[in-house]
């Protein structure tokens, strides 16, 4: 069938069968490889997207089910190549290792530092990071740049 | 500290985190080209059997299908030690999960379509699936072959279902036990399998062009992919190069040749590129594991808390083919054997074959393990002799001059000052008072593990714009010691500042030969080479700038990109301007070194079956933890953790922190809730993340960390490898702790609800292992069986 999705803010539009999970059409038909597929089960977050602005396993996401919807990808945060204060945060932190839940992390923590559902505390935002998992880096660090990030937004 | 080492050190960021920020960062998994052909494998069903029947002839006419592949194509043999494993089944299938045929279809759904269209017929043959039932009386064979394998190294004692076997034997140690003063201490050990779960499954993209096969791969080890891809093709090393993206995670799981010979046997049957990438369910079926193990250790205690005598057995399982477990065998006597004085000591370490998916490398592999077993027999130890546990470890711990398991001299008092340091960091934080109920520990461990020193080539090209390229077969996993300590090693020698060294990633083509990236041998292998290259460099630009200058090489200073009359600041020239007039005069400027092991001597004939005898650079590390345990549930909880690491000398702090911080946490996965077993079908019972239990950001506390350096080390600057060992004490630690806890006795890990709930109310079973026998010597391959 023919889809027709907003991804990172232009339309397209492209066959695929409905169940084709959505990481594999942004990776394989659109070369938006940020989104990772890692488990493939919902368990690990690296595919993580946007789907109107709500942060959504793209890997358990049957394309036929955000048609006409918003995506936002990992790419599509920053214009050009300036960090958004997320990622700017992570650098700082010196937080990447291996990289590979990075994209899927920002995109959770961007939603986390900007929608006002999270407390700006250790606690909350561990808790909030339950469904991202990071394999080198044990955490802290993630913890604490998002943590700054939400200190800054509030000054 | 030289002026060198001073410089070298700092916080200079890595030049990667941004794109991998970003997003832009193309890990194997990433790569992909137009007309590329996807790959398959077919796997195994059942864990021993007689392949019947193999017709792929149907599967070759599906549509889409460009290639298949069977053990025809491959009729080499590879392995470590001994060449066990071929690339495909052939006759027999070994374990659940064992590769059959390989197809490449211009779709991954043709391409898993075809695999169904394979006949294949086999014969299910009696299995062994742990080490009790392959150790038994009359076990069937896993290789009944074994004999006629090539052997690649020897010393190793081999027979029926014992792949290899290391041994110590230093001292008296029947004297020792019989003595009728001492206290006879036994413990018993049993630990499961950890999964790494890189978040990058193994993965290869691979082209046969102009007679040569270009191999892209997600690999710790480029050289080792290069070569035993050309014996399992039958085809000479030079046929093959290899080159690797950044890889995203690797933990040892990729310290071997993996998916590429299938890959690579594929593209020049189809003439195509083919990308073969493992699912997750393959990946965690086929993970090369750290290894199932089952350890005894006994020891002789005199009067005074000394160690008068030791002996332990520690059964490795391999799996189905011996892999890295052949040599880890070497690892035991270094770790179950180390951080303590030993009056007289024996070991025997054996490598086991059952008919399960392989065991491999992981990040601190064998110490882990060993280290747990040793700690929490420490502490029983403590216990009967009735001595304060901290007191027993600083009364025996290695230090200066004294021996090790294997007869090797230690240099240095190292452990000692290293748990005065942690005793201080604890007091800056003293452990919590609980009023929740829950039981409260803390403990105390040591543990010893090394660098993986060996082979390693580096050249550096010195750049007319005043930049230098390194070039080495040396692969960024994530640790950062390609983006950090490399270039930092390099600009300082070279008067530099970090950013103006440019890596090049790994290339068999392009650099001389290496090990590969892990064992902690980064920084130092590849960094002492990468030195060595960096000196010759600066000795030509010092030449030529003599030249200019007209003044003598010895009165001029290299620093701060300009080379200097030494007191004359302003005298000389930028290095970019030496540089370039050196490429006009003499022709582009450029240094190579190399590096190897410096084989530190073990007491003569005094071990057997090692591949290493002895530590060129001994890694010591102190960690410390308060635990909760909620008498209830069995729920433990880790409020506080410490560490003390040896790291020689810190190149850079942060990155080191980082690592210690990952590794710990790792490691309390695997003291808490990491486990992968084999099912009574002979397949990994953990098929996915949903099953097997990773740390999640809830579950960590940061870690509290103390380096210790100036602990002697040959590595380049006086370092060692840092990033490997921060794992290795933690499952011992957490142990030990909640021991302490629950005054029960702690023997296997994970420590997961069940099994600490089980202590709590004496039901946990303490392990018995019929399979090691009572007698030491009856625990030994008989030569020549």
């Amino acid at each position: 069938m023919t889809i027709r999705l907003t991804v990172n803010g232009e339309t397209r539009e492209f066959a695929a069968a409905p169940m084709t999970p959505l990481v594999d059409v942004l990776r394989d038909g659109l070369h938006l490889t940020g989104a990772k597929p890692v488990c493939r089960e919902g368990f690990c977050g690296a595919c993580m997207v946007l789907v109107d602005a709500v942060p959504t396993v793209a890997c358990l996401t049957p394309v036929a089910l955000v048609e006409g919807r918003d995506i936002e990808t990992v790419e599509g945060l920053t214009s050009g190549e300036s960090p958004t204060p997320v990622q700017a945060a992570l650098e700082e932190h010196d937080a990447v290792q291996c990289g590979m839940c990075f994209p899927g992390m920002v995109v959770a923590l961007t939603h986390l530092t900007t929608s006002g559902t999270c407390e700006p505390n250790r606690a909350a935002v561990k808790e909030a990071l339950v469904g991202n998992v990071c394999r080198c880096t044990g955490y802290e660090r993630i913890v604490d740049a998002a943590l700054a990030v939400m200190e800054a937004g509030h000054e | 500290m030289s002026e060198t080492a001073e410089k070298a050190v700092q916080d200079f960021r890595r030049r990667d985190a941004r794109d991998k920020l970003l997003g832009r960062t193309r890990y194997t998994i990433d790569r992909g080209a137009a007309g590329m052909l996807h790959a398959a494998l077919l796997r195994s069903d059942v864990p021993s059997g007689r392949i019947a029947r193999l017709d792929v002839s149907a599967a070759a006419r599906m549509p889409g299908v460009r290639a298949v592949v069977t053990h025809e194509d491959a009729p080499g043999r590879a392995g470590l030690g001994i060449a066990d494993h071929p690339l495909f089944a052939t006759d027999v299938v070994r374990y659940c999960g064992e590769p059959i045929a390989a197809v490449a279809a211009e779709s991954e759904a043709e391409a898993r379509a075809a695999l169904a269209a394979i006949t294949v017929d086999i014969e299910p043959l009696p299995a062994v699936l742990d080490m009790g039932a392959s150790l038994a009386e009359d076990a069937p064979l896993v290789h009944p072959g074994w004999q006629g394998y090539e052997v690649l190294t020897q010393g190793g004692a081999r027979g029926g279902n014992v792949a290899w076997e290391a041994s110590v034997d230093r001292g008296d140690v029947d004297a020792a036990f019989a003595r009728s003063d001492v206290t006879v201490v036994e413990s018993s050990f049993r630990v499961g399998r950890q999964n790494h779960l890189s978040l990058e499954p193994r993965a290869v993209v691979a082209n046969y062009e102009d007679g040569r096969y270009h191999i892209e791969t997600s690999t710790q080890v480029p050289w080792t992919v290069r070569n035993t891809t050309a014996t399992l093709l039958g085809v000479p090393a030079s046929a093959i190069r290899v080159t690797v993206p950044p890889v995203g995670g690797g933990f040892g799981l990729k310290f071997d040749c993996a998916l590429e010979p299938f890959a690579a046997l594929l593209a020049r049957k189809s003439g195509r590129t083919v990308r073969l990438v493992n699912s997750r369910e393959e990946e965690m079926l086929t993970c090369l594991f750290r290894e199932n193990a089952e350890i005894r250790i006994r020891s002789a205690v005199a009067p005074d808390g000394s160690i008068a005598g030791r002996e332990a057995v520690v059964l490795m399982d391999c799996g189905a083919y011996g892999g890295e477990q052949v040599f880890l065998t070497t690892m035991t006597a270094h770790t179950l054997g180390g951080n303590y004085r030993l009056g007289a000591v024996r070991i025997v370490s054996r490598a086991v074959y059952t008919n399960t998916a392989p065991n491999g490398a992981f990040r601190a592999c064998n110490g882990v393990y060993n280290t747990f077993a040793l700690e929490r027999h420490t502490d029983e130890i403590a216990a009967a002799i009735g001595m304060a546990p901290e007191a027993f470890r600083f009364k025996n711990v290695i230090g200066d001059g004294d021996l090790g398991a294997t007869g090797q001299v230690f240099e240095g008092d190292v452990l000692a000052p290293m748990l005065e340091k942690m005793a201080a960091l604890r007091a800056k934080d003293p452990s919590p008072q609980l009023t929740d109920g829950r039981l409260s520990g803390r403990a105390t461990t040591v543990g010893t593990w090394f660098v993986f020193t060996g082979p390693s080539a580096a050249t550096v090209n010195m750049n007319a714009d005043g930049s230098a390229t390194l070039v080495t077969s040396g692969v960024e996993i994530g640790s950062g010691s390609m983006m950090q300590a490399l270039p930092q090693i390099v600009a300082a020698t070279l008067g530099l500042t970090p950013d103006k060294v440019v890596v090049r990633a790994a290339d068999t083509d392009a650099a001389g030969y290496d090990v590969g990236v892990g064992g902690g041998r980064t920084t130092v292998s590849l960094g002492a080479a990468s030195r060595t290259a960096a000196i010759e460099v600066r000795t030509k630009l010092l030449k030529v700038a003599s030249d200019m200058l007209e003044a003598a090489a010895e009165d001029l200073v290299i620093a701060d990109g300009r080379i200097e009359i030494a007191g004359a600041k302003g005298s000389g020239a930028t290095i970019a301007e030496v540089a370039s007039h050196g490429q006009m005069r003499f022709g582009p400027l450029s240094g190579t070194g190399s590096f190897a092991a410096a084989g530190t001597p073990a007491m003569a004939g005094c071990c057997a079956g090692h591949f290493i005898e002895a530590l060129d650079i001994p890694v010591f590390a102190v960690h410390d933890c308060d635990v909760a345990v909620d008498p209830l549930t069995g729920h433990v909880e880790v409020l506080a953790y410490r560490v003390v690491q040896d790291v020689g000398r810190a190149l850079n702090p942060s990155a080191i922190f980082g690592q210690i911080q990952g590794g710990v946490v790792q490691g309390l996965g695997y003291a808490l809730h990491e486990e992968a077993d084999v099912g009574p079908d002979g397949h990994i019972r953990q098929k996915s993340f949903e099953t097997y239990r990773v740390p999640l950001a809830g579950d960590v506390v940061p870690v509290a960390i103390e380096l210790h350096e100036g602990a002697p080390s040959i590595g380049p600057l006086g370092t060692k490898g840092a990033g490997e060992v921060p794992i290795l004490n933690v499952g011992a630690t957490v142990a030990c702790a909640v021991a302490n806890a629950t005054g029960k006795t702690v023997s296997e890990l994970p420590l997961t609800p069940p099994r600490v709930l089980a202590l709590l109310i004496d039901e946990a079973q303490a392990p018995v292992f019929p399979h090691i026998r009572d007698r030491h010597a009856d625990n030994l391959t008989a030569p020549g069986r």
